[in-house]
């Protein structure tokens, strides 16, 4: 017995230099598990519960027959993908610039971008709403430039919720690709200018496939959190132009319709999931094969 | 044709470093204006708005919901989210992957999922509309940011400090006081400024948990913009930007302190 305590014993403290005065790792971690076990998983599983009423599948049914619902998750994806598109098209040269612009450009770049932190995202919808009213300064500078005569409807708009959801989506999306850019070799580009290639065809064939990685971990992030989005479409967009998240919201807040509401919250789970992890094999598949050509 | 290119590069690039700030930068402003709506370029300049909003017993009731829950949420997600990582940095066990998974899975899980699972589970428990449930509820948001950043700062500790303290004959209690705890601190410190910070941001949650007895400052601002918007709203985001502006620069400064 007391061989196989300091058999077990050694190791475990030389392979564990944080060696801590308890008894091993379950004792650290218990709290945090059985925390989130109580007031995270239980929740979900709850939800789950509430959607199968005697484990009738008549909720789901409704969501997938009724028109109504069928259009609003439709909704949810066609802004989630522009949305995504939008955010990683506005994120590509920012961050093109961060990984190859020099030290002052990338400190400069790092601050713009930081800073909508500090700012909640309540906060910054609600920015929104006053520079894109019709007497907010979009309006005012559209006006100014001649591009139109009298003011534009912008909020309760599609438009006004793609604005706000990308400006809030392009720090996550600029951090993964500046984070595989500054390891491009821009010597590479220089290589194929030399050898005869126009700059385009080199972008097209050496630059963007190696940043690929980031582009794909970018969608990702951009796409998962667009779909769950709340605030921005309530506050920003119109009640006609709803996403899956106020839907869910009503149930519970007006419809007082638990069920259903539990069942479109699955729903907005499952789709979550699945993007991440299609993404997230589309994004091992991409560097795997950019390991495979690395070593060639 | 290189130098057109370039110059359309960089003019992109400042567009959209401007697309970040805009909303950021006008929201200050703003509280100054004499004029009782929203205006940017402000009107003139007074601190009506914040005499007004500072005065309030609403925003004075919500404010103090928000510190004690954000305080409480933090406290707890920084000692319950910091012993995890120390686990999960330190030892090796069945189901590791897991846990680390679990541990971080709130922070990708869409807010309004959580918000009404917990909306129908602490209803019945009787935590909906006390400041009890907004505490546990946010401390769920909040474990996944400390436990990220105190995985980060133990990762950079020099992994020979330990034996070295205990070879020389400290016991391990006093080798975790004295070597360990001290080293990681920089990421505990600002694992803690996230999970305030993300508590004291947080709408969605307190939307369904809330009443208006611990109603918190966003729910304030969420009621404000959706019904009408007045200056008062700008003075009170001014605060709140203020606010987090110096808890990120206090994150900074634990993080520099060490290294």
């Amino acid at each position: 017995m007391n061989v196989s305590a300091q058999d077990g014993g050694a190791p475990a403290s030389a392979r564990a230099p944080w060696s801590l005065p308890v008894p091993s790792a379950f004792w650290l971690i218990a709290p945090a598990v059985l925390f989130l076990a109580l007031f995270f998983v239980f929740p979900l599983l709850k939800l789950v519960a509430i959607s199968l009423p005697g484990g009738s599948l008549e909720y789901y049914e409704q969501i997938f027959t009724t028109p109504v619902f069928l259009r609003v998750i439709g909704e949810t994806f066609r802004v989630s993908l522009i949305v995504t598109f939008v955010t990683i098209a506005v994120a590509y040269p920012y961050a093109y610039a961060m990984a190859h612009g020099g030290r002052t450009v990338l400190l400069l770049l790092t601050v713009a971008l930081l800073i909508p932190f500090w700012v909640s995202l309540l906060l910054r919808s609600f920015s929104w709403i006053v520079l894109l009213q019709n007497s907010g300064l979009i309006n005012d500078f559209l006006i100014a430039m001649g591009l139109i005569e009298k003011p534009v409807r912008l909020i309760r708009t599609p438009f006004g919720v793609m604005i706000g959801m990308v400006h809030i989506l392009l720090p996550y999306a600029v951090l993964p690709l500046y984070t595989v850019m500054k390891k491009i070799d821009l010597r590479l580009m220089e290589a194929s200018s030399i050898c005869g290639a126009s700059w385009l065809k080199g972008f097209m064939r050496i630059y963007f496939p190696l940043s690929l990685p980031g582009v794909a971990a970018s969608a990702i992030l951009a796409f998962t959190l667009a779909l769950g989005f709340y605030i921005t479409p309530a506050l920003l967009g119109s009640p006609r132009d709803m996403m899956i998240a106020q839907m869910i919201a009503g149930q519970f807040n007006e419809q007082l319709n638990f069920g259903l509401g539990a069942a479109l919250a699955v729903v907005l789970m499952v789709l979550t999931a699945v993007a991440f992890g299609l993404f997230g094999a589309a994004r091992a598949a991409l560097q795997s094969r950019g390991r495979a050509k690395g070593g060639v | 044709m290189d130098r057109l290119r370039r110059a359309l590069f960089w003019f992109i690039v400042s567009l959209t470093a401007l697309f970040l700030l805009l909303p950021t930068l006008i929201i200050v402003p703003m509280s100054f204006t004499t004029t009782t709506t929203l205006e940017f370029p402000p009107v003139g300049f007074t601190l009506d708005w914040y005499g007004k909003v500072i005065g309030a017993a609403d925003w004075q009731s919500a404010l103090i919901n928000s510190l004690v829950v954000a305080i409480a949420a933090a406290a707890l997600a920084t000692v319950v989210g910091t012993a995890a990582a120390l686990a999960l940095h330190a030892h090796r066990f069945p189901g590791k992957a897991v846990v680390m998974g679990l541990l971080l899975s709130p922070m990708v899980t869409p807010v309004i999922v959580l918000a009404v699972g917990m909306y129908m589970v602490f209803s019945g428990w009787g935590l909906v509309a006390t400041r009890l449930g907004l505490v546990l509820a946010h401390t769920v948001l909040a474990i996944p940011f400390v436990v990220v950043s105190v995985l980060a700062s133990a990762g950079m500790v020099n992994p020979s400090l330990v034996p070295a303290s205990l070879g020389l004959g400290a016991s391990r209690w006093f080798t975790f006081r004295r070597v360990t705890l001290p080293l990681i601190m920089p990421g505990v410190l600002s694992g803690a400024v996230f999970a305030f910070i993300t508590s004291w941001d947080e709408v969605v949650i307190a939307l369904f948990l809330a009443d208006a007895q611990t109603r918190t400052v966003p729910i304030m601002i969420w009621n404000q913009v959706r019904t009408n918007l007045d200056p008062a709203t700008a003075a009170v985001a001014a605060i709140l930007i203020l606010l987090s502006a110096l808890g990120v620069f206090l994150s900074y400064k634990f993080r520099d302190a060490r290294s």
